[in-house]
């Protein structure tokens, strides 16, 4: 029985149903939440950094304050409201696919990948921005008096939680891109949308990393 | 068994587009808040409002853009999932390193 309905769908909307599926909408539905169950070790990949952090902030508060303050504070805050905007347009983007507007899914992704690129140049330039300072723990770390140690930790944070992050933004940019020229294609529409949509999804979690990056990281004794 | 059961043309659900403008204007909105109030001396309320910003911004993505508020109920547990192993490791660490007291050697 199963087996006719899977392939009513494989005839009438050009979706291949696997055999362990009643129909695309359970297939859909799995594949979501494979993609939740995924994004789940993500957190935790990432959970295990802040968490670092929580303890080291609390053994050192003043050092991490005056870490933070070397960070860039404009260029963070730019970088946040980049990809908060281009979390929208991908969000946007898969719901044009849904609708059969493929130009505009094109678009709206290609402009996802834009602002994407666009926070790794940012954070490129940030990165350049304590090199020329001297702030690479273990390689070229200048900091003296009573917090330098606890800036060194700092910096070792911001190095292993940013690197992982950017590297997650650069494969998202990637999968993206890919993306823009199979929606161009048509091979997607408002049959098929589960990768984009799962794309989108990854796309978010990188967003959702760095909303807790942003404060962690850039707004941290601010205040003097 | 007749072929029916599929639905050819069945047109998706699709969130209102004036719901991921709002979205995108409440986050842009919480941005401001977090930074504004870091420039502010607060006190422990600086950290308390740059996390709970923080918190806020993510429940809208995944509210909205990742549309949780419309998904079913074993998609919202496999969502929620990771954030609470993640409170138990960041917890249960805390428990060590915040009731720490130092203890001086005996000589």
């Amino acid at each position: 029985m199963n087996a006719t309905v899977a392939e009513a769908d494989w005839r009438a909307n050009g979706v291949q149903v696997e055999e362990q599926y009643d129909d695309a909408a359970q297939q859909r539905e799995a594949a979501t939440l494979g993609m939740w169950v995924f994004i789940a070790t993500e957190v935790l990949f990432f959970g295990v950094l802040f968490a670092s952090y929580t303890i080291c902030r609390i053994l050192f508060p003043q050092g991490f304050a005056v870490a933070s303050r070397h960070t860039d504070m404009v260029l963070g805050t730019a970088e946040t409201a980049v990809l908060l905007i281009s979390s929208c347009l991908i969000a946007l983007g898969a719901r044009a696919v849904k609708l059969d507007q493929n130009r505009l899914a094109a678009g709206l992704l290609a402009g996802t990948a834009a602002l994407g690129l666009a926070f790794l140049v940012m954070h490129g330039f940030e990165y350049h921005k304590e090199y020329a300072e001297h702030l690479i723990p273990g390689v070229d770390f200048m900091q003296r008096g009573p917090q330098a140690q606890a800036v060194e930790l700092f910096f070792c944070l911001y190095y292993c939680i940013t690197g992982f992050h950017s590297l997650h933004v650069a494969i998202g940019v990637s999968v993206i891109l890919v993306l823009v020229v199979r929606v161009l294609r048509g091979s997607y529409g408002s049959q098929r949308y589960t990768t984009p949509e799962l794309t989108a999804l990854y796309w978010h979690l990188v967003d959702i990393v760095w909303i807790f990056v942003y404060p962690l990281i850039y707004l941290v004794g601010r205040a003097g | 068994m007749s072929t029916a059961a599929a639905t050819p043309n069945a047109r998706p659900r699709v969130t209102p587009l004036r719901r991921y403008l709002w979205a995108l204007a409440a986050l842009l909105a919480l941005l401001t808040l977090s930074a504004g109030a870091a420039l502010v001396k607060l006190g422990v309320l600086n950290t308390v409002i740059a996390l709970g910003v923080s918190v806020a911004k993510t429940l809208l993505v995944m509210a909205i853009f990742m549309h949780e508020s419309e998904a079913r109920r074993l998609t919202r547990i496999a969502a929620a999932l990771g954030f609470v192993w993640l409170a138990i490791l960041i917890g249960l660490a805390l428990t060590d390193f915040l009731t720490r007291v130092p203890v001086p050697p005996p000589w």
